[in-house]
């Protein structure tokens, strides 16, 4: 039992958090004239991305990934979330383990064709992602799917959240490959969680660094009990998240039969630390914290979008509420 | 990153499984007065009899020397189990006393305390606190004057829980009458049937009178019962307290495990004023669900700390967050409860056993409160973990 990072899986988390700094940093998302930017992933993202083999952490050596686990995945999205990362990485990434055909999965794990997210709403489709993507992942609980998108009618709608572009579709094609079971499901709920994990830990060094120099009525701010205190909260939530998010990762990795109730758990709390630490440091930060220069609104709008992804509040507190768990 | 208990950890949890099974008393523990303290000395005498008392303690001294991770096994066997809650009369003894004179103590006063302590033989208690020391404990004032092999003690202190019950307090007192804060303070075992003590009641909002005053009118304690070094009390001190910030709630935390299933299985069975049964108000099953993660996510973090304690070898910071997080929950917890029992939540009568959610209510702010207030939890967060400039 050893429920932390060990000095392998830390490293991973080094190189992916010294890569993404550079291929993605959180500032490619400020608008710099009047018009709000979507930054989605671009080719040559894709393929840097693609090229470092980040898409293919968790795919089986012998099916031309890393063969690593869960819980690689899991330290690689936490990075991701940090810089804000558009949800096709996860998409990508989750296309990647269910592609069977080895051309197919060859092309995604390679960067070569990009793949962005779909979600239901209602009687028509939500599509997450960059409009270069040629193809989308449709993922549910049960089962997962992948549609080409050449065909595909959708309808561009502006976007809170300047990670992603937002379309509206009303029918899908047929897939081109599908896979049934919970894996890919599991692989998105923990990748998610991770990425909002990163934002809730994002929020808090924003704000503790800020408080450690801005200056008010001759203090800095951070000697304002009423700056340290929420502070403090939000080390409590970021802290709580991450080790379930460990934990659920660990599970996965094990194949533990508690594995879907701890990654329930994950995304709940995960989704509470992200948005609560994120509307806590815009708070914290004053006027400042309210810019379009500063990151944490970047950070609420990427959680908004997050939550509502892979377990809703309301899914995921109905499942946990008469799940059993292990020792 | 692993989940997996090794064979001897397994095999461990099975035995304590067993134990507790056939030897957790079927009577429940009376609520007030000395059959309470009774009640624990004979259960604590139990544990020791069989080889379960210590479980933090080092085998050398008696203890059962347990790795983090089975103290969490331990601890978890006994919260489902139903086992005797373990912060009763015995625990400043065990948790706090203990550990401070395993750490701190002369060999006299190890071989003299430490196998009375672990038998339940001697309950001791906790004499850190005064009327205006609490929070800021450097402010306190009871004094003591070296007289020869004594030191002469003259002072109050307060909230002392379960003086009534004590055979011995840890006592920290001034012993440098012209020293200020942190300097010039006493470590001291204080015999409790020492002339010159009277221990009065406070009575608290959980009709019990668990807390006392006690006050020291001229009580001579040979010097050969300070721990650690005449004025280097606080030291000593902060050792005691650490034992607390260490693993010290690790029961209640898991515990809170244990008891929301309890409160989802009562609300599968409680009907509301509306006749629904609770468990079907949207409302009441989302707080709970959500109160069942933040006890996963307690016990994930328990797990997490022992990984961190064992690759640095010192407990870190985080028994703080830790304290934040278990003390908020378990008020949740209670409130939810409150919603599903309706009525019945307010019927209390101050026995634990009989009204154990509403007891637990009230208890949520002694939690918050004692062993540190939850603003003093975030202001150590604040300086300890995110090295946000000092306020004070
Ligand atoms: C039921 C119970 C049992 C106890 N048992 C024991 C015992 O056995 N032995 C023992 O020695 N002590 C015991 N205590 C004492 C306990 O440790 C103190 O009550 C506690 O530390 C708070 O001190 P205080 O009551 O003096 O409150 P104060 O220190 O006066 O605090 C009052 C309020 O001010 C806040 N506050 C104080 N300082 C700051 C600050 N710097 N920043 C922000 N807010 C601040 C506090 O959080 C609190 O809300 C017990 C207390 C209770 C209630």
């Amino acid at each position: 039992m050893y429920l932390a990072p060990d000095a392998e899986e830390e490293e991973i988390a080094s190189a992916a958090a010294q890569f993404l700094a550079e291929a993605m940093p959180i500032s490619r998302l400020h608008a710099t004239t009047g018009a709000a930017v979507i930054a989605d992933m671009d080719k040559a993202l894709r393929q840097a991305l693609g090229g470092m083999g980040w898409f293919a952490l968790a795919v089986p050596e012998e099916d031309g990934g890393s063969g690593l686990s869960a819980v690689e995945h899991a330290l690689f999205f936490r990075e991701v979330g940090r810089q804000c990362g558009p949800l096709d990485v996860l998409a990508q990434c989750l296309a990647a383990n269910l592609f069977a055909e080895a051309a197919q999965r060859r092309a995604v794990i390679a960067g070569e064709h990009g793949v962005a997210l779909l979600v239901p709403d209602g009687s028509g489709f939500r599509l997450i992602g960059s409009p270069a993507a040629e193809l989308a992942l449709h993922v549910t609980s049960e089962a997962a799917g992948i549609y080409p998108l050449d065909g595909l009618r959708s309808e561009n709608r502006p976007a809170l959240d300047p990670a992603n572009s937002l379309r509206v579709a009303e029918a899908l094609p047929a897939p081109l490959a599908s896979l049934s079971g919970t894996r890919i499901w599991q692989l998105g709920q923990l990748g998610v969680a991770a990425m909002l994990v990163g934002i809730a830990e994002a929020a808090l060094d924003l704000i503790v660094e800020y408080a450690k120099v801005r200056e008010t009525f001759g203090r800095k701010i951070g000697a304002w009990q009423a700056v340290r205190h929420p502070c403090a909260d939000m080390a409590v939530r970021a802290e709580a998240a991450r080790a379930q998010l460990w934990y659920a990762a660990a599970a996965l990795k094990e194949g533990r039969a508690d594995a879907a109730a701890h990654l329930d758990a994950a995304k709940h709390l995960a989704n509470l630390a992200a948005h609560g630490n994120a509307d806590t440091a815009i708070q914290l930060h004053g006027g400042i914290g309210v810019t379009d220069e500063h990151d944490c609104h970047l950070l609420l709008k990427h959680a908004m979008l997050l939550a509502r992804v892979f377990g809703s509040r309301r899914d995921l507190l109905g499942r946990l509420l008469h799940a059993r768990l292990d020792d | 990153m692993d989940l997996h208990f090794s064979e001897a950890d397994v095999e461990f949890r099975a035995r304590a499984r067993e134990w507790l099974k056939a030897n957790v008393p079927a009577e429940t523990r009376p609520a007030r007065g000395p059959e309470s303290a009774r009640f624990d000395r004979a259960w604590q005498r139990k544990l020791y009899d069989h080889g379960w008392a210590g479980v933090a303690w080092p085998k050398e001294y008696g203890g059962m020397g347990l790795s983090g991770l089975q103290q969490v096994i331990w601890y978890e066997e006994m919260a489902r189990a139903h086992a005797p809650h373990h912060i009763n009369t015995t625990y400043i003894g065990l948790m706090h006393a203990g550990p401070t004179v395993i750490a701190r103590g002369t060999e006299e006063q190890k071989a003299f305390h430490l196998p009375r302590i672990l038998s339940g033989e001697a309950i001791w208690c906790q004499g850190f606190s005064e009327p205006n020391a609490g929070s800021d404990l450097a402010a306190l004032r009871t004094r003591g004057v070296v007289d020869g092999d004594h030191i002469v003690v003259t002072g109050a202190k307060m909230w002392t829980t379960d003086a009534q019950h004590a055979d011995y307090q840890e006592l920290l007192i001034r012993t440098d009458p012209g020293s200020e804060r942190h300097k010039g303070l006493t470590w001291l075992i204080c015999d409790m049937k020492l002339p010159g003590i009277e221990v009065r009641p406070i009575r608290t909002m959980l009709q019990d009178e668990h807390v006392n005053m006690v006050f020291y009118d001229e009580v001579r304690i040979p010097v050969a019962d300070v721990v650690g070094e005449i004025g280097g009390g606080w030291s000593t001190a902060m050792a005691t307290l650490s034992f607390e910030r260490g693993l010290g709630f690790i029961g209640d935390q898991l515990e809170l495990y244990e008891r929301v299933g309890r409160a989802i299985d009562l609300a599968g069975r409680t009907r509301l004023e509306d006749g629904r049964l609770a468990i079907e108000d949207d409302g009441i099953a989302q707080r709970l669900a959500s109160i069942k993660a933040d006890t996963m996510a307690i016990r994930a973090m328990t797990l997490a700390d022992i990984a961190e304690t064992d690759r640095t070898g010192i407990p870190g910071p985080k028994g703080s967050m830790m304290k934040l997080l278990v003390t908020a929950t378990h008020k949740a917890l209670s409130e939810v409860v409150s919603d599903i029992l309706g009525w019945d939540f307010l019927e209390f009568d101050g026995d634990r056993s009989a009204h154990p959610w509403t007891y637990e209510y009230l208890w949520s702010w002694v939690f918050s409160i004692s062993g540190g207030t939850s603003e003093i939890q975030r202001e150590i967060t604040a300086d300890r973990v995110l090295g946000l400039p000092k306020g004070r």
